[in-house]
């Protein structure tokens, strides 16, 4: 009984695992170097708003640490 | 359809839908089938089971799964550092720890930032789930669970509720209040219940959904004020270790990432599988396999975490539908368990077993710098929403919250002590 019930679930899986790649075959592609492309000008885009590559003026940055001039 | 009558031999579960039902016992080509009767009828309308054994599905899926591996090779015609070779190298970044929360009895396994860019929440091995004010080092709840190692926790995008879970195989959720002296652990809702370990979890667009992710090979959205399971998603076929969600705005996808070498892209609507991304790693030697997945801000590219013999980080481009860069070193030889992208997606954190976090130029595929400071593995890297900080989780129980300056601001802060040594001299 293990075994017959064995194969009926190799033959749910198998079917299943071929929907599955039927479905993924026939999705739409672009290539790379378009993917790239897009990629590349969305980076430049934002990279306006990216604190990381603009730098954060000091008096914005709400981590920095803040020392007080003791010299004067 | 109606139904027939059919003298019925054998009662059980039915091994196409699952449900107990009186079975109908026939034989197809000397394999035995026991379907209830529902089931047969269908099999009977769909006209699939002529043929159809376990060797010519078998051979199918290879042929699609070749097909696939073909259409995909043909749109590589170009690197994507190629393409990016002309854009501007990165100047040098000065990133430097500003706070060290300490708080934690054990490792740190998981954090996540709230969307006022100042508050986060973690949850440890030592079952506490803690909530921070990052910039006064204050915290502000702690929740203790029953149960140890809590492996993830989101905070609501409200602010006002986090979720967490773990080996208890639920994720809960916990209204946050002003009221320091209530007690949190008896507000606590139970929202999903899975059969393995919640390995991830996040909220939806809005407090009312949770998307879970366990070690049952499921991933799972939930309804939070009534528990109920929405939409469950199968396809995994080992455990799954972590899920990122795309922004609200562009559509309804996520990512999951899983034991069984995938990454796989779900819509979440339909419970659908879109996409897929599976590595064929020849010499896997590893003991641990860590798969993470994040989405980066365009939704276009995911990034993969993948330690096997070779640790790298791989990205793949969802609509080229294939991967398209590596982000490798030969001097890094430890695998990398969590990454997350800067605001405008050029820049990748990286957070190695060895201690260290990597930060990579996703374009270039170049290292652009390597952040020390934790004193064991870090578990998660999670840049803040507005992009000013990076906070990192490490099992030596601190979370570090790092923020950077740009070069000219260094310069500036020089002049500035030079100006009071001079004052000095010439007192």
């Amino acid at each position: 009984m293990s075994s017959k019930a064995h194969s009926s679930n190799n033959i749910a899986h198998a079917r299943r695992t071929v929907q599955q790649l039927r479905i993924e075959a026939s999705i739409e592609r672009i290539k790379v170097s378009k993917a790239s492309a897009i990629l590349m000008s969305y980076c430049s885009e934002h990279a306006r708003n990216d604190p990381l590559l603009m730098g954060i003026p000091a008096s914005d940055n709400p981590f920095k640490d803040k020392k007080p001039c003791t010299i004067l | 359809m109606c139904d027939q009558t059919f003298v019925a031999a054998t009662f059980g579960p039915c091994e196409s839908c699952g449900k107990a039902s009186p079975l109908m016992n026939i034989y197809i080509k000397t394999e035995a089938i026991n379907y209830c009767s529902f089931c047969v009828e269908m099999m009977a309308c769909k006209g699939l089971q002529e043929g159809e054994t376990v060797a010519s599905l078998k051979k199918e899926s290879e042929s699609l799964k070749k097909k696939l591996d073909e259409e995909r090779g043909k749109l590589s015609d170009i690197e994507l550092n190629q393409v990016a070779e002309k854009v501007e190298v990165l100047g040098p970044l000065c990133i430097k720890t500003r706070r060290v929360l300490k708080g934690h009895g054990n490792k740190v396994l998981c954090m996540d930032w709230c969307k006022d860019k100042r508050r986060l929440v973690s949850s440890s091995q030592d079952g506490k789930v803690i909530v921070w004010d990052a910039f006064t080092l204050n915290k502000e709840h702690a929740v203790s669970l029953p149960c140890t190692w809590v492996l993830t926790c989101a905070y609501a995008p409200s602010g006002c509720a986090v979720a967490c879970g773990g080996l208890d195989n639920k994720c809960s959720v916990f209204p946050l209040s002003l009221d320091k002296n209530e007690n949190l652990s008896a507000k606590k809702k139970s929202v999903a219940m899975h059969t393995n370990y919640v390995s991830g979890c996040t909220f939806t667009s809005s407090d009312m959904q949770l998307l879970t992710s366990s070690g049952d090979g499921t991933c799972a959205l939930w309804d939070v004020e009534s528990g109920q399971l929405l939409q469950s998603f199968h396809g995994h076929t080992a455990d799954v270790l972590s899920l990122d969600l795309a922004p609200s705005e562009t559509g309804n996808t996520f990512v999951s990432g899983g034991c069984d070498k995938k990454a796989n892209v779900w819509d979440m609507r339909s419970g659908q599988n879109v996409q897929s991304f599976e590595t064929h790693e020849s010499d896997i030697n590893c003991v641990n396999l860590n798969y993470y997945c994040q989405l980066n801000p365009f939704v276009s590219g995911l990034c993969c975490c993948m330690f096997t013999g070779a640790p790298q980080c791989r990205f793949y481009d969802l609509r080229a539908d294939r991967e398209v860069a590596i982000y490798q070193k030969d001097s890094i030889i430890f695998g990398a368990s969590t990454v997350d992208f800067s605001l405008s997606g050029r820049l990748l954190f990286a957070g190695y077993n060895d201690y260290t976090i990597n930060l990579w130029d996703t374009l270039k595929g170049t290292r652009v710098s390597v952040l020390f400071g934790h004193e064991n593995r870090v578990s998660r890297v999670r840049v803040s929403p507005d992009g000013t900080a990076l906070c990192s989780a490490s099992w030596d129980n601190t979370l570090r919250v790092m923020s950077w300056s740009t070069m000219s601001n260094i310069l500036f802060y020089t002049q500035r002590k030079g100006c009071c040594i001079l004052r000095l001299f010439s007192l």
